[in-house]
Formats: structure tokens, C-alpha cells, sequence
């Protein structure tokens, strides 16, 4: 039986995918993280992708598995795999296995400064840019998600009951302190100014530490997890999936207590999959569970524009080059949008 | 819960150590059966696994702040589930090994509260592998062995060889005490045909309309009040709704803990579809089921496992419900 698809309305592709490229991989988009003015993406099937500007997308065959996680180093990528791999890749292509964990999955990676840290079950392995011996920082129960703040001298590590944060001091010696909460905790990031600190729970709500007083809140009222959540750079908001709205906590001033979000709606009471803040701007792209992205001006009300139409998949990766010249969308069918940003 | 062909099905392998739990699953993993099964083990466990994809994991059990005083989940689960379902090979089933002291509870509640788990996984069946030989005071020494043949789908009695009739009569006796409604399988070697264990679907709701009534026996003598027992209720009688909703949410809120598992097909007074339930520990996973079959009798029953059920005047509360 064919369908007839002529009842159905055409809709027009956006100006971003007519200017742009598509490709349909058909393999689930798991990460992706943006190396100066090239992005590279992380697939379920173990292989990386290098997008650049003007050439041909670079195919890397980089773990026997999925590429659950990964971060930008540099002029390299570090990518975490559930082959139990900890790799470090260069921009053309070089893999340097820096570690094999076996039968342990790699599930999160991080980088900062040159030093690099992944986790794989209940530790976390650093490796100072100096070194090449790692150094391991235990915990009680599996990791979470990790995360240093932007000069690198303090590192979170979420775990069931709270956060283990560790802190270098100027003889390089580690020591941790504890941010309690009941729960599971899993993403953990800081804020870019480095005054709090968020994780997202198994229940569908935040967690926020301040930590010059280490007051602590929670802000809920999501409909589901929050697995992707995003401040702008000048610390102003932050904004989170979770919702049918991409809610913008607002955190100037004494931060989100006792304040209400900012809401931003979209058509079709679609969940928010994936945000990613625009640099340098009070502007967020949100990705919807239908493969529809937005970027919405957060301050003004009514100033979203549509960047890609529906793909049925979730939206899973967004990310913009350093010179906010080149834009690329993921999502969980494998469907790539990678495009220029400006009207040329 | 309900089942859909997005779902990829989790096969959940509890059993004390050295019932044979690692032959059933080399017995599983090399027959020529052309399925990708992914295999989660815990460190503990016995070793000599041949699979490409065997995931080592911590069991993790942890408290859920959504209060439901005894909700427990398995994180480790949550966490790898949620990465199995982004590989680019789509798999057939997943096996998860417990070990030989878990409670198959935090497993079986992971795939009710946690919404990505269930959406892209559904809980098939559990299978208990029990000792013929050692069951019996392994029963007596460990609540755990009871909660697993407690919430066993499927119990395979291994090493029927190595026991006499009356000593295998003895066991199963024990085993249909604590939970009637498991289908007892005896092997030696795990020597099993895998449709008896695989693809079951036996948390989806449909099958809780397999529960015979004439399989429902009720008051079975037990020997200690921290006994798992089991109970089970009949009536023709349409229920009120309100009156059972009403009793029934009351008694897993205040009892849930020693309420290991439940299953019910309620007719209800006024309505023309069957309801069906089903649940583990306060959670429950219920819906309307279609019509009533044509020119067949309705009637209500409900089944029991747990501790201490005796004391929970569950005949006199269901009695209640019966509409006027």
C-alpha cells in the first residue's frame, strides 16, 4: 500500500535548511562539542564526526560502542565510550587511547586547561597537563556527571545523596568537601561566574548550591527529567529542558529564590529535549522532543525564530562554532542540520 | 508499562549463589538463536560470561524522593539502560543478573517510576533460579530467597538430579507457598527451552487475565509470621468503585511494604470494561482492559503475595467493596 502523502501540507523548509546541509545518518546523535570554528559529533555507533566550515565532514571510528560522552581540549576532542574507552582525538582524526576501563563504560569526560578527567563507575581519574599518571578521586556510589568550574581549580562530581566537591589548592593538593542532598544526582554544572553550582535530580527537579554560603534550593515543577541544562554567558540565566517551555531561571542579582522563570512557549506542547545558550547573548536554542529547534531571545517576549522544522526524533545535540558562524542540530534518528548562522 | 514494539525487553535472572544462574545464561547467550542480547552483571557475581555485550554494574539501590515510603530504584540500571538504548544495533532483550542477596524489588520498581527506562525498555518477566538441593534452608536463613521466589514470573528448580521425589515434592510445596502463581520449571543444568523464559511478557497487564480463578487457592499454613505468604480473593458480586479505589490506595499506602506483589481483574458495578492491575510493593500499573467477553460470567479476584497478610483484614476490606 502507498500512502498518500498529497493530503498532507508541505511545509517549507526553513531559511536555515535551505542554506544549509542535511544528512540523515540513522544512528542515534548522542553528543556534540564545538573545537573552534569545527563541531565535532559523537554517535551511538562509536563513531565521531568533524563538521567544518567549506569541507567534507571527517568520519572517525573512535569506540566499539556508544560515544556516551565528550568534551572539547583544546585542538582535541576527549570522548568517553561503553567499550570502557577514554580517548583522546585530535582535529584530523589522530586517536590517543589514554585509557581502557574494559568491561567499565567511560561515562563521563571532562576537560579544562589541558587537564582532563573522565569517570567511569564510582571514580573519577585526573590526569594534570603535566602528568601522565592519573589521580583517583573515589566516591561512594556511581558518578553522576562531573564538572569544573571555568579556571579549573575546583571540580564537581554528582553522586547518590549529593555532590563531592574537590578543590586544587596552590600546592596542586586535592582535598573535597560534601553538598548534601537526598536523591540521585546526575548532570552537575557551575555557573560561568562560578557562584553556584546546579545538578539535576532522578526526580524531575534542579538542585542549586550557592556557594559562597552554601544556601541550597530546589527548583522544580518539571513535567520530566532534565537532562540538558545551560547558562548564558554572563551568568544571567539559566536555561533548562524538562518543560513544554524552556525555562530560564534567572540568577543576576541574589539569584532565582523567590523569583518566577522565564517561560518560553512553542507550538505543539512538544517537551524541551535540549538547550543550548547562544554566545554572548540573553538567547537560547531549544530543541523540542519532535526534532524542531527555536532560538529565542530571553528577555523579549515573542522573539523566537524557527531554525529547523520537525524530524519526529529528539533533539539531542546543538551546537555553534566559536565565531557564532556555523550552527549544528542532532537528533536521537541521526538526522544532521549543519548551517551558517547569518544571512550571508 | 503497557507493551509496545519500541520496547525492548528486560529479562530480570535472580537466584541465590550457585543456583546455576551464570549456566542458564551461557545455555541463553550460546544457543543459535540469531538474537542480540546484551547481558548486565554485577561484580560479584560468578564469572565466565561469553558475550560481546556484558555491561558490568554496581547494584545501586537507591530511595526515590516522590514519597512512596518504600520506593527504591536501581540507578546503575537507569543509568545503563538509558545508554543501551542509544547504540546504533537495536537489541532483542536484555538479561540483568542480580545478585545472589538482592531483592528483585528496586529492579522491578526501576521500570515504574522512571519514565525514560519506560518508555524505551518494559519489564518482561523475572526468573528465579533455585537450588533443588539448598532452597529449602536457604528459605529458612534468608528473607531474600523468599522476596525472590515472592516475585518470581518463573522459577527454574535446577539440580532435580541431585534430589529424591519427596525431597523435590518438599521444595516445590515450599515454593507454591510462597507464590502459587510462578510457573515452576524443573532442569538440571538450566536445561530450558528459552520461549519458557524469554519474551513472556508477564508484567504486561494482559497477562494478568491468564490468573485462573480455580488456580486461586486461598489460607495456606505457614510457619513463621515473617513467612511470604499468599492470599487470593473471588466474588461475582460487582465492586463500587469508589469504595475499592478508596480501600485499595489506603492499604498500599499503610501496608505497601509488606505487600510484595499484587495482580487483580475488577469488575465494577456500572462499567462495561474489565480493569486490570498490577503492581509491586505502593506501585501499581492499572487500566481498563476492553469489554467483559460475551455470554461469560464476570467476577472480581485479586491476589496477594507478601508478609504478614493475616493481619491486614484483606478478606474483610474486599467483602466492603461489593456494591449494594
Amino acid at each position: 500500500m502507498k500512502a498518500d502523502t498529497s493530503q498532507f501540507p508541505q511545509l517549507d523548509k526553513t531559511k536555515f535548511e535551505q542554506r544549509g546541509k542535511e544528512f540523515e545518518f540513522g544512528i542515534p546523535i548522542t553528543n556534540s562539542v564545538c573545537l573552534g570554528n569545527s563541531i565535532a559529533v559523537g554517535f551511538g555507533d562509536g563513531t565521531v564526526r568533524i563538521f567544518r566550515s567549506g569541507k567534507n565532514s571527517k568520519t572517525i571510528k573512535a569506540h566499539n560502542g556508544v560515544v556516551l560522552s565528550m568534551a572539547e581540549d583544546g585542538n582535541n576532542i576527549l570522548t568517553g565510550g561503553d567499550d570502557g574507552r577514554f580517548l583522546k582525538i585530535s582535529i584530523d582524526g589522530q586517536i590517543n587511547e589514554i585509557y581502557n576501563f574494559g568491561t567499565r563504560w567511560v561515562d563521563h569526560v571532562e576537560a579544562i586547561n589541558g587537564n582532563i578527567a573522565c569517570s567511569s563507575g564510582k571514580d573519577v581519574y585526573y590526569w594534570a597537563k603535566t602528568s601522565n599518571q592519573p589521580k583517583i578521586f573515589s566516591h561512594n556510589s556511581t558518578v553522576g556527571g562531573l564538572s569544573f568550574d571555568t579556571k579549573g581549580r575546583r571540580l564537581a562530581v554528582s553522586r547518590y545523596g549529593g555532590i563531592t566537591l574537590w578543590k586544587k589548592d596552590y600546592t596542586n593538593k586535592w582535598t573535597s568537601s560534601n553538598l548534601l542532598w537526598k536523591g540521585s544526582h546526575n548532570k552537575v554544572i557551575f555557573s560561568k561566574d562560578g557562584k553556584y553550582l546546579i545538578s539535576s535530580m532522578q526526580e524531575n527537579q534542579l538542585h542549586c548550591w550557592r556557594l559562597k554560603d552554601k544556601i541550597d534550593f530546589a527548583m522544580s515543577g518539571y513535567g520530566s527529567k532534565i537532562k540538558s541544562f545551560s547558562f548564558t554567558d554572563n551568568s544571567k540565566y539559566l536555561a533548562t529542558s524538562g518543560a513544554i517551555d524552556a525555562i530560564c531561571w534567572p540568577f543576576d542579582g541574589d539569584g532565582p529564590m523567590g523569583r518566577k522563570p522565564v517561560c518560553i512557549p512553542y507550538v505543539g506542547n512538544k517537551k524541551v529535549s535540549f538547550v543550548e545558550t547562544f554566545p554572548n547573548e540573553n538567547a537560547v536554542f531549544t530543541g523540542l522532543s519532535d526534532g524542531s529547534v527555536f532560538l529565542s531571545e530571553i528577555d523579549k517576549e515573542d522573539n523566537t525564530i524557527i531554525i529547523r522544522s520537525f524530524t519526529e526524533h529528539e533533539v539531542s545535540a546543538i551546537s555553534i562554532t566559536n565565531d557564532c558562524s556555523n550552527l549544528l542540530i542532532g537528533d536521537m534518528g541521526g538526522n544532521i542540520l549543519w548551517t551558517s548562522v547569518w544571512d550571508n | 508499562m503497557e507493551a509496545s514494539n519500541k520496547q525492548v525487553p528486560v529479562t530480570v535472572l535472580t537466584g541465590f549463589l550457585g543456583a546455576g544462574k551464570t549456566t542458564l545464561l551461557n545455555r541463553i547467550l550460546t544457543e543459535q538463536h540469531g538474537k542480540k542480547y546484551a547481558v548486565i552483571v554485577n561484580e560479584f557475581g560468578e564469572q565466565g560470561i561469553d558475550n560481546d555485550l556484558v555491561v558490568d554494574a554496581d547494584e545501586e539501590v537507591f530511595e526515590m524522593n516522590n514519597g512512596c515510603i518504600c520506593c527504591t530504584v536501581r540507578g546503575d540500571l537507569i543509568r545503563i539502560l538509558s545508554g543501551l538504548m542509544k547504540r546504533a544495533d537495536k537489541l532483542d532483550a536484555i538479561i540483568v543478573e542480580t545478585t545472589g542477596l538482592a531483592d528483585p524489588a528496586p529492579v522491578a520498581q526501576t521500570f515504574f517510576v522512571d519514565q525514560d527506562v519506560a518508555d524505551r525498555t518494559k519489564l518482561d518477566a523475572i526468573v528465579t533460579v533455585a537450588d533443588a538441593v539448598h532452597l529449602s534452608t536457604q528459605l529458612t536463613d534468608h528473607h531474600e530467597a523468599e522476596e525472590q521466589i515472592a516475585f518470581a514470573d518463573v522459577v527454574l528448580l535446577n539440580k532435580i538430579d541431585l534430589v529424591d521425589e519427596s525431597g523435590l515434592n518438599i521444595v516445590k510445596d515450599r515454593i507454591k507457598k510462597i507464590n502459587p502463581f510462578a510457573k515452576i520449571i524443573n532442569t538440571k543444568k538450566c536445561g530450558v527451552a528459552l520461549n519458557e523464559i524469554l519474551d513472556l511478557d508477564a508484567f504486561s497487564l494482559k497477562r494478568v487475565l491468564d490468573v485462573e480463578p480455580d488456580f486461586l487457592t486461598s489460607d495456606h499454613d505457614h510457619e513463621h509470621d515473617d513467612d511470604v505468604t499468599s492470599l487470593s480473593f473471588v466474588t461475582d458480586t460487582p465492586l463500587d468503585m469508589e469504595k475499592f479505589q478508596d480501600w485499595f490506595s489506603k492499604l498500599l499506602q499503610t501496608k505497601g511494604q509488606d505487600i510484595l506483589r499484587t495482580k487483580g481483574i475488577l469488575d465494577f458495578k456500572g462499567e462495561s470494561d474489565r480493569y486490570v492491575f498490577q503492581g509491586v510493593h505502593m506501585l501499581m500499573d492499572a487500566s481498563p482492559m476492553g469489554k467483559w467477553p460475551e455470554g461469560k460470567d464476570r467476577s472480581s479476584r485479586l491476589v496477594f503475595i507478601g508478609r504478614n497478610l493475616e493481619n491486614m483484614n484483606l478478606k474483610e476490606g474486599f467483602e466492603n467493596c461489593k456494591s449494594a
